[in-house]
């Protein structure tokens, strides 16, 4: 495309007019702020055994208004989704139609206890009944202990609304697969080829501090989450 | 309220009026403005409740990341690489975005961009596009001109505090936290004018209209339009960071996704993002990732039944490229955090709308010139008292104060400081240059001075000094010289 061409030479054009100047890094001659004082005491970093990654996830999870649990095993997940349904009065529960989702084998029960199913990727109107379901159901491909984050990826059976449009979202992570920090997705998919077409860090309830910088929950996104640690 | 376009009724439609005032246009200047600012108590007040509260929480996380020294060194080294070499990373990032199936556009300015949007916006017979905050698109007006272009087409900004200043049709007055200008009590005025019943200024209550009313756009949109915060050039991802999930929405649930996003945005390597995703949300809000952080790479895979059937990547240059290969070209290393505008001690008396542009506080000041030209921006650079804060504050430490003092030589050579400063500077370059001019210079001073003198300080003078005792008082000449003591044994 000949715009593309003439965008891109006038770019490098502008570049080289400046002469090969990579100008030096401007030095201070003050300590600048505290945070970025090379010699300031500093705090050790965080040597995780795999031992404690639950518990700090859990703890990030609520500080940020979520809600976990430590589940002994699938029946225990299951068990904790239906019993949450029950509680909401939920009518319509639509979850993610992957492998681990299905595992848990939520959907019997809860149409005993009056709750509607939809699986993404199986029933033809998931999609449409994503936007009137009361909660969403996931699995997550890991999550992060230092964050709190579940970490999301799409596939045909594992759609980004079901983690969006509902008011609550369950998702269910076996314990396996914590991962200390961020930059260890990161650096994991640095390394793992071509990227899915999305990739979400979901971490905590919506929030918003836009009126009066009042902290203001649920405002797009779920307000409430809960996650399952399976052991 | 210190604004520069006055609060317009609402439309029976949502989009009630995004037109406001550019910077070409701003009404009066930065002074003017400022003293209008200056009277308004709640945006006193709310500025530096933000500020506290964010570059407070900011300190508190980033100093729990042990090698927070290093990170900032190696943003800024990436970045500096990144703008070096930007053509190649250009080229790289386009192709990588087409072999993931999506499209992509240089726009050379922002008509051009509007124009590639538009024949999508046709194409799709789109009635309601989605939008979620992006500065790129505030720069180009892209709603006001789309709107004009498009009779009956609706576009809903979603980011909650947009939202409410585009019902307002204000322009945002912070980067990250747009509406901080306003109280509860105005949002509900305006949330009730669109409901045409009366919302209560309960915060809840604000919410779950607001909730209810932007969830009905985003399932009816065609397109969602976002910026994004990196586009990475190896994969081809775009990486947006949002805490309330519009952002998620806009580029999950309608067909066509459209990315707007300034060219100097560009990371080198998915690797990259450990670095810049410790530092931006801890440096914007204090946390330590948003709620949302996402990867788009494309378009929707086959058999994906959400995520865009289309993905278009507009990559702007409108003015960056002739900051390329200049003294300035670290501005380009931003990463739009706002962290400078929460510790900028103008930006706390002032707020981001007496800027009269896109981009507000210490980072605004230093762009606003360079992409619009002094002309239009030149009290911008002198609306700072160069403390260095910004610098300080700043993650990929990009030197502002020493940016706003180059803008302000740079104003000066092109005759645009005025005649007073410009004869100030010229008759201080002579006095210091020579000493007998310097002594009698001083000694007429001192005489001339006597007159002004009331309780130990100058008041009131005359111009060309009478610009600085507008605002300040201006210390009186000494009556003897240090020399003249030195003399007499002191």
């Amino acid at each position: 495309m000949a715009d593309r061409e003439q965008f891109l030479a006038h770019v490098r054009e502008r570049i080289q007019s400046g002469g090969a100047r990579p100008h030096e890094h401007y030095q201070p001659t003050v300590a600048p702020d505290s945070v970025w004082t090379p010699n300031r005491p500093r705090p050790s970093a965080w040597e995780p055994s795999p031992g404690e990654l639950p518990e700090r996830f859990l703890a990030e999870l609520r500080a940020l208004g979520g809600t976990g649990a430590r589940v002994s095993d699938t029946a225990a997940a299951r068990d904790y989704i239906v019993e949450l349904a029950r509680q909401k009065g939920a009518t319509l529960l639509v979850r993610w139609g992957d492998e681990p989702t299905e595992a848990l084998g939520v959907d019997a029960p809860l149409s005993a206890a009056g709750t509607r199913v939809a699986v993404w990727g199986r029933d033809a109107d998931a999609r449409d009944l994503t936007a009137t379901a009361d909660i969403g159901l996931s699995s997550a491909e890991c999550a992060v202990a230092e964050t709190g984050s579940l970490v999301l990826v799409t596939s045909a059976e594992r759609g980004r609304a079901v983690t969006l449009l509902p008011p609550a979202y369950v998702a269910v992570v076996p314990s396996a697969r914590l991962v200390p920090r961020v930059t260890d997705v990161i650096a994991h998919y640095a390394q793992a080829g071509p990227l899915p077409a999305s990739l979400c860090f979901h971490t905590g309830p919506s929030r918003s501090a836009d009126i009066e910088q009042s902290l203001a929950i649920g405002v797009h996104a779920p307000g409430e989450i809960h996650v399952l640690l399976v052991e | 309220m210190a604004r520069m376009t006055t609060t317009k009724p609402a439309r029976q439609r949502d989009a009630i009026d995004t037109r406001h005032t550019g910077p070409e246009h701003a009404g009066g200047d930065f002074n003017a403005r400022g003293r209008e600012a200056l009277k308004d108590e709640f945006l006193h007040d709310s500025l530096a409740l933000a500020q506290a509260r964010l570059s407070g929480s900011r300190t508190t996380t980033l100093a729990t990341l042990p090698d927070a020294p290093e990170l900032r060194a190696r943003a800024y080294a990436i970045k500096q690489d990144v703008i070096a070499h930007l053509d190649t990373y250009l080229e790289r990032l386009a192709d990588a975005v087409e072999r993931a199936g999506g499209h992509v556009h240089f726009a050379s300015d922002g008509a051009d961009a509007i124009e590639y949007i538009s024949g999508i916006v046709a194409r799709r017979d789109a009635r309601t596009i989605v939008k979620s905050k992006s500065m790129a698109t505030e720069e180009i007006e892209l709603n006001h001109r789309l709107e004009e272009l498009h009779p009956g087409l609706e576009i809903v900004e979603t980011d909650l505090g947009e939202w409410i200043i585009q019902l307002r049709g204000e322009p945002p007055s912070h980067i990250i936290a747009p509406a901080v200008h306003l109280n509860r009590f105005q949002v509900a005025e305006t949330f009730s004018q669109v409901a045409g019943e009366p919302v209560s200024p309960d915060l809840e209550a604000l919410l779950q209209f607001a909730r209810r009313r932007l969830r009905q756009k985003f399932l009816a949109a065609e397109i969602g339009i976002s910026g994004a915060n990196f586009a990475i050039a190896e994969t081809g991802t775009i990486v947006m960071v949002t805490n309330e999930g519009n952002g998620r929405l806009v580029t999950s649930l309608p067909p066509v996704h459209i990315a707007v996003v300034g060219m100097e945005k560009l990371l080198p390597r998915v690797a990259d993002l450990s670095v810049f995703l410790q530092l931006l949300a801890r440096s914007g809000t204090g946390q330590k990732l948003t709620v949302f952080t996402n990867l788009i790479t494309g378009p929707r895979r086959p058999g994906e039944s959400d995520g865009p059937e289309e993905f278009h990547l507009v990559l702007l240059d409108n003015g960056r490229s002739q900051i390329l290969g200049t003294e300035f070209d670290e501005a380009l290393y931003c990463i739009r955090c706002g962290a400078c505008l929460n510790v900028c001690p103008v930006y706390r008396q002032v707020g981001g709308h007496v800027y009269g542009s896109t981009y507000s506080g210490p980072i605004g000041a230093v762009i606003t010139p360079l992409l619009k030209g002094d002309a239009v921006a030149k009290d911008l650079p002198n609306a700072s008292s160069l403390c260095g804060a910004c610098w300080e504050a700043c993650p990929v430490g990009i030197p502002l104060h020493d940016l706003l003092l180059k803008l302000r030589n740079r104003e000066t050579r092109e005759g645009l400081a005025g005649r007073d400063q410009a004869l100030l500077f010229a008759g201080f370059a002579q006095a210091m240059a020579h000493p007998t001019v310097y002594r009698l210079g001083a000694a007429a001073g001192r005489i001339a001075q006597a007159p002004f003198i009331a309780a130990g300080s100058i008041r009131r003078a005359p111009r060309p000094a009478g610009r600085w005792t507008g605002t300040r008082d201006l210390p009186p000449i000494a009556g003897a010289s240090f020399r003249d003591r030195w003399k007499e044994g002191i």
